[in-house]
C-alpha cells in the first residue's frame, strides 16, 4: 500500500510536469495525487465498494485542494487535477472496449456501467465540496 | 484613461487564461476585476471555451465592445495563476495600464517546460501508472517507451493544428500496437496494465474538472462543451485501442499467438 502511494506520488509529480505546474505548487500538488490514492485503497480494504471508495477519495482530496488553494492562494485546479488523475477510471474504459472488441457485450455493458458510476462519483464529489466550500466562505464574508 | 486600451488588456488576459485551460467563472471574474480596478465604469463578460464577449460603458456612457475568438487549449496552469495573482494586485500596488500591459505581456511570452522535459515526465507518468495498475517492472519498461512515442506524437501533430479528436485516436493506436508487439516478443507481461497506464495520458483529466466546475456556477454552455470534449477524448481513445486490436486480431488471429 505504501509502495503503491509512492507510484501515485510520482506519477502525479510527473503530471504536475505535464500541465507545467511550477515551484512549491508541484509538490503539493502530487502529494495531492498520493492521498487520493491512499484513501481509495483503504476504503477498499474496509468496505470492498470500488464506487464507494472513489467517491471518499475524490470527497477528501478536493477538500485537500480547496484548502491548499486558500492557503497559497493559486486556482483551485492547480491541485484538484493532478489528485484526480490517479482516480480517473482508465482502466474501466480499457475494459469497455476490450470486452466490447471480444464481443462479451454483457460484460462490456457491466464494465461501461461501472466506469460511468465511478467517474460520476468523483464528479459530484468534487461537486459537493466545492459547493459547500462556498457555503463556508459566503457565511465568513457576512460575518465581517 | 483610454476604455478600449483597457478593454483590450483585459481581453488578452482573458485569453490567455481560457486557452490554458482556466475555468469559465475564473475568466469572467478576472477580467470584469482587472477592467474595473483600471477605471471602466461598467462591463459585463461572456465567456465560452470559444468565445469571449466583453461589452463596457466608459466614463460618458457610451458603449464599448469587443469579441475574440479563442482556438485550442494547451495546459498551462501556471499562466492562469499568475494572471489571477496580477488581477488581484492591481488594486493592492496601484498599478496603471502601463505596467499592467507589460506585466501581462511577460506572461504572455512566458515559455512552459520544454519539450524534453514533458517527453520525459509523459514517459515516467505512464510508466508508474502502469505499476500503480500492478504492473511488473517488465511493464514499466514498455509504458516507459510508449509514454514518450504518444507524447512525441502528440507534440508533433499539434505543430499542424490536427483536432484533437485524431491525436487521441493515434495514441490509444500507438499504445495498444506498441503494447501488443511488445508482448508478441515477450518483453512485455502484462500487455493491458502497459496500455492502461500509458493512455491514462490522453485521459481527459482537466475537461472533465472544468466540466465540473462550469456546472456548478451556472455556465451551462461551457460546461455541456467541455463534457462534449471530455467524451469525445474518451471515445477516440477508445475507438484508437479497440481499432488497434481488431487489427490485431485479423492478421494473428488472437492475442496467444
Amino acid at each position: 500500500m505504501i509502495l503503491a502511494t509512492f507510484y501515485s506520488f510520482l506519477s502525479s509529480l510527473c503530471f504536475a510536469f505535464i500541465f507545467n505546474i511550477r515551484g512549491k505548487n508541484i509538490l503539493i500538488a502530487s502529494i495531492g495525487g498520493s492521498l487520493s490514492w491512499l484513501i481509495y485503497l483503504i476504503i477498499q480494504n474496509v468496505h470492498g465498494s470500488n464506487t464507494v471508495s472513489l467517491f471518499v477519495a475524490a470527497f477528501v482530496v478536493s477538500i485537500y485542494s480547496e484548502v491548499m488553494a486558500r492557503v497559497f492562494r493559486s486556482p483551485v485546479t492547480t491541485y484538484t487535477i493532478c489528485g484526480i488523475i490517479p482516480l480517473v477510471p482508465g482502466s474501466g474504459m480499457y475494459d469497455t472496449m476490450f470486452q466490447t472488441i471480444s464481443g462479451n457485450i454483457s460484460k462490456a455493458t457491466l464494465a461501461g456501467l461501472q466506469t460511468l458510476t465511478g467517474a460520476g462519483a468523483i464528479a459530484i464529489a468534487m461537486v459537493m465540496v466545492s459547493s459547500l466550500c462556498r457555503l463556508i466562505f459566503y457565511k465568513k464574508k457576512q460575518a465581517h | 484613461m483610454d476604455t478600449n486600451r483597457v478593454l483590450n488588456t483585459a481581453t488578452k488576459a482573458g485569453k490567455i487564461m481560457l486557452e490554458n485551460g482556466g475555468e469559465t467563472y475564473r475568466v469572467e471574474e478576472t477580467m470584469i476585476r482587472i477592467s474595473l480596478a483600471l477605471g471602466v465604469k461598467s462591463i459585463d463578460v461572456y465567456a465560452t471555451p470559444t468565445v469571449i464577449i466583453l461589452s463596457a460603458k466608459d466614463q460618458n456612457n457610451r458603449n464599448h465592445s469587443t469579441l475574440q475568438r479563442t482556438y485550442g487549449i494547451s495546459f498551462n496552469l501556471d499562466k492562469i495563476s499568475q494572471i489571477n495573482h496580477l488581477s488581484r494586485s492591481i488594486e493592492m500596488k496601484h498599478l496603471n495600464i502601463d505596467d499592467f500591459e507589460k506585466e501581462i505581456d511577460i506572461i504572455e511570452h512566458k515559455k512552459g517546460y520544454s519539450n524534453k522535459l514533458t517527453t520525459v515526465a509523459s514517459a515516467l507518468a505512464a510508466g508508474f501508472f502502469t505499476l500503480l495498475f500492478n504492473g511488473n517492472i517488465k511493464d514499466f519498461f514498455c509504458a516507459l517507451l510508449i509514454g514518450a512515442i504518444i507524447k512525441t506524437t502528440t507534440i508533433f501533430l499539434s505543430k499542424f493544428s490536427v483536432y484533437g479528436f485524431f491525436i487521441n485516436l493515434v495514441g490509444g493506436m500507438e499504445a495498444a500496437g506498441i503494447a501488443l508487439f511488445l508482448y508478441k516478443i515477450n518483453l512485455c507481461s502484462h500487455y493491458d496494465k502497459a496500455i492502461i497506464g500509458s493512455i491514462m495520458l490522453l485521459v481527459p483529466g482537466l475537461s472533465i474538472t472544468n466540466a465540473i466546475r462550469d456546472t456548478i456556477n451556472g455556465d451551462l454552455v461551457s460546461s455541456v462543451t467541455r463534457t462534449m470534449e471530455a467524451i469525445f477524448t474518451a471515445v477516440a481513445i477508445a475507438v484508437g485501442t479497440g481499432m488497434m486490436f481488431k487489427i490485431w486480431f485479423g492478421l494473428f488471429g488472437g492475442i496467444h499467438l
